[in-house]
């Protein structure tokens, strides 16, 4: 679960970046996060991860303050970043070895997890190479591996599908609703409109750094324009 | 030609601003760096200054006045051809935004040129170090007038283009025809062993000349400069009149001899433009779009699934990144394996012709139970620290990943450790070589060199940490290519700036202790840098997140 209690971010004086965000993702749940660009989606990421300190608020994740226990909240996450491009000079399997090493992933539990997953993926033959000689999709492959390998409870996901193919994209979409099915928290962000519709349980809209929609699709749909699309809901919302 | 330069333009801009957002601050930090830099200015301009006065001077004694230019022109070639080797082969192949550039409209020759000019650039920046103060002052000593200080300008912008057009065919050239370079990695490397090679030939050679200065009349030593300019001419046709211009009192000779450089310099730029139009753009289009895969099924039996203690495992991945980047492996983690080893093999080298018995008889007169033996080995080792820029570069050279960091689960003063360790274990090998290689000359007392052991040690750790906190102050996280952490990083005058004021201090407690004995002078260096090292790493400690706030 991850619980996100009046936080507030400013990189300038008197301009807050994320004004008093209020949020909870549930178990059992996938939750999608969407906005403009520069609307405080990526702030918004960096401080439930801890690569950022909220100004004010905490944030736990199943129970831990990403500020005083951040060693226990992150153990909790997996994250996937936006950019692929991570130790590319590591090979796929000293990658995985890595993570799994960093987040404490049993002998046994990895070498069935990096096959599970590398073979999912259809990376596993490539395990072997240099990340740096995988094309973007593969990349994108391997830094969702490595962020599964421990099984955590919170999967934290910015714009996992871009890059994949459509057989991963549909992989991952499918592994996502099984982690929500078995109680656990997929944090989902995002920028096409389409996947919301297909596996989102809940959606949050944030523009301007404030929390502007939080609901289902239909509650989204009976708010505003009933018969309109996703996408005329989207800009009717982030325009007002 | 707008083209080229707006061009220019963005590469250079590109390739600098990074520096600038390094530099960037509040005044009060502005004021401070460029303090800095003056007195680093001052300090190297000072050396080469000194060196230069005192060999004009001795040339101006038996009237040769004017080898002095061919000398420094030939160190100017010799530096622009030993830099332009990884400039030009990052400049032109390995930067990013040659993926965003080749689709634009623009002329394949507009490119080269633009690219070119990028290189010729950073060669200016070299020679302003190591060529200018030499020149200025060789003209105050020989009371040259305003035609030498004009031609003198003239002649700085002129002599890289020759060398850097020639280094930039050879590598478009290697780039477009050889195998191998369908793997960039396996070609830097490549390109990383020629050029260490060449370091440690041209190490050796410098060692000989020193030896025969000592040996040699001055008249001989002239005979064998000018011998050795004459024989680099025929490579480098704009020595030689560059040489005249410098060295005539004639406008018209002058003149001449400019438009003559100017002249050789166009012709080599015509026939590069025309050679690069025709193979640049094949070897960059195989190398921006080829990789380095092997594919082979990964054997489960064979450990691939190993369990190792997070500290081995995080180590062993600094290790890994930083030996598999040959520019990193290059320019931060050999120097300071192989400097030492370079310098210790001069000196070794120069004892070649003493038998044992002499030897013996000159290194017992060496009293090596003394704070002044302590000292003087505590300072080379400080000297040799000047190299070790891994430390310094931990967190840069992560680039974008340095935010892993910050979302791994595990706290950021044991990932800073561990960032470190490679510049500690480093530093510890160069000092075990070090003390191993004059061990064998001085024959020290075992408590002398154990001495000398633990002071070095607990220095190395300081530096190592001292190193990191800066890096991470001021980290160089955005960069088009990893040559940009290594050659666009102002933090990298850090290491040299540490250990002046280290040997600084060593000197000082040894002239103020050096009466009171070995271990009292020991003591207090190791107290006072024992002390020193507990401060800085507590500071690394309670500040941890702090200091991680540039990094996201």
């Amino acid at each position: 679960m991850i619980k996100i209690s009046n936080v507030s971010k400013s990189y300038v004086k008197n301009k807050k970046s994320i004004d008093s965000l209020d949020l909870e993702v549930k178990n059992g749940e996938i939750f999608g996060f969407l906005g403009p660009n520069g609307a405080g989606k990526t702030t918004t990421i960096r401080m439930i991860t801890g690569i950022l300190n909220p100004d004010e608020g905490d944030i736990l994740i199943d129970g831990n303050s990403i500020k005083t226990n951040p060693i226990e909240a992150k153990k909790a996450i997996g994250f996937v970043p936006d950019s692929p491009d991570m130790f590319l000079r590591l090979k796929g399997i000293e990658y995985l070895n890595f993570m799994a090493d960093v987040y404490d992933v049993p002998v046994e539990t990895r070498k069935q997890k990096i096959e599970e997953l590398t073979k999912k993926f259809e990376i596993y033959d490539d395990l072997n190479s240099q990340i740096q000689s995988y094309s973007h999709g593969m990349r994108q492959k391997i830094v969702i591996c490595g962020a599964l390998l421990s099984e955590p409870k919170n999967w934290i996901l910015d714009e996992p599908m871009t890059g994949l193919d459509p057989k991963s994209s549909y992989d991952l979409k499918e592994m996502m609703k099984a982690h929500a099915k078995s109680g656990k928290t997929v944090f989902f962000f995002f920028f096409v409109l389409e996947v919301a519709e297909k596996i989102c349980d809940r959606v949050g809209i944030i523009n301007k750094g404030k929390l502007v929609f939080v609901g289902t699709l239909e509650e989204m749909k009976e708010k505003f324009k009933e018969n309109g699309s996703l996408e005329e809901l989207f800009l009717e919302i982030t325009e007002e | 030609m707008k083209k080229i330069l707006e061009l220019t333009k963005v590469f250079l801009k590109t390739s600098f601003s990074n520096m600038e957002a390094q530099t960037m601050g509040n005044n009060k930090s502005k004021l401070g760096m460029a303090f800095l830099y003056l007195f680093l200015i001052v300090y190297l301009g000072g050396i080469i200054g000194f060196l230069s006065y005192n060999v004009i001077d001795g040339l101006i004694s038996i009237q040769q006045e004017a080898v002095f230019i061919g000398l420094i022109l030939l160190m100017t070639i010799g530096f622009t051809l030993f830099q332009s080797i990884f400039s030009s082969i990052n400049v032109l192949y390995f930067t990013k935004d040659s993926e965003y550039i080749l689709p634009l409209p623009l002329k394949p020759s507009e490119i080269i040129l633009a690219r070119t000019n990028v290189i010729i650039i950073m060669e200016y920046i070299v020679e302003l170090i190591i060529s200018l103060v030499p020149l200025i002052i060789y003209g105050v000593m020989t009371g040259a007038g305003i035609i030498y200080y004009i031609t003198m300008l003239i002649a700085l912008i002129l002599i890289p283009i020759f060398p850097v057009l020639l280094i930039s065919t050879i590598v478009m050239f290697v780039m477009s025809f050889s195998k191998i370079v369908r793997n960039k990695n396996r070609f830097q490397l490549i390109a990383t062993v020629i050029v260490l090679i060449f370091s440690i030939v041209l190490g050796m050679s410098f060692s000989t000349f020193d030896e025969e200065i000592t040996q040699e009349q001055m008249i001989q030593l002239v005979m064998q400069a000018n011998g050795l300019v004459d024989l680099i001419k025929g490579y480098f046709p704009t020595i030689d009149p560059l040489t005249t211009a410098l060295t005539s009192t004639s406008w018209f000779e002058v003149l001449i001899s400019i438009l003559e450089t100017i002249g050789i310099s166009f012709i080599t730029l015509i026939i590069y433009v025309f050679i690069a139009e025709k193979i640049y753009f094949k070897g960059l289009v195989g190398n921006l779009f080829s990789g380095s895969k092997k594919k082979g099924k990964v054997d489960l039996s064979k450990n691939n699934f190993r369990n190792s203690k997070l500290y081995k495992s995080y180590i062993g991945k600094e290790f890994k990144l930083l030996f598999r980047n040959p520019i990193f492996l290059m320019q931060c983690l050999v120097p300071a394996v192989l400097i030492p080893i370079i310098m210790i093999g001069i000196f070794a080298l120069n004892f070649k012709d003493i038998s044992q018995e002499e030897l013996q008889e000159i290194t017992s007169l060496i009293p090596t139970d003394t704070l002044v033996v302590v000292s003087v080995i505590l300072g080379i080792i400080q000297f040799f620290f000047m190299f070790s820029y891994i430390s310094i570069t931990a967190i840069s050279r992560d680039g974008n990943n340095a935010v892993f960091m910050k979302y791994a689960p595990v706290s950021l003063y044991k990932q800073y450790m561990y960032k470190i360790a490679p510049n500690y274990i480093i530093n510890t090998i160069m000092i075990i070589l070090t003390l191993v290689m004059l061990q064998y000359f001085l024959k020290m007392p075992l408590i002398t060199l154990a001495l000398i052991f633990v002071i070095s040690m607990v220095m190395s750790a300081l530096q190592s940490i001292l190193m990191l906190i800066i890096d991470l102050k001021k980290p160089k996280l955005e960069w088009d290519s990893e040559y940009a952490v290594v050659k666009q990083n102002m933090n990298l005058m850090y290491p040299m700036i540490l250990s002046l004021v280290n040997i600084g201090v060593i000197v000082l407690v040894t002239m103020f202790t050096g009466s009171m004995g070995i271990y009292v002078g020991s003591g207090v260096l190791l107290l006072l840098y024992g002390g020193l090292t507990y401060l800085v790493s507590n500071y690394l400690y309670k500040n941890q997140n702090k200091l991680a706030e540039k990094i996201m």
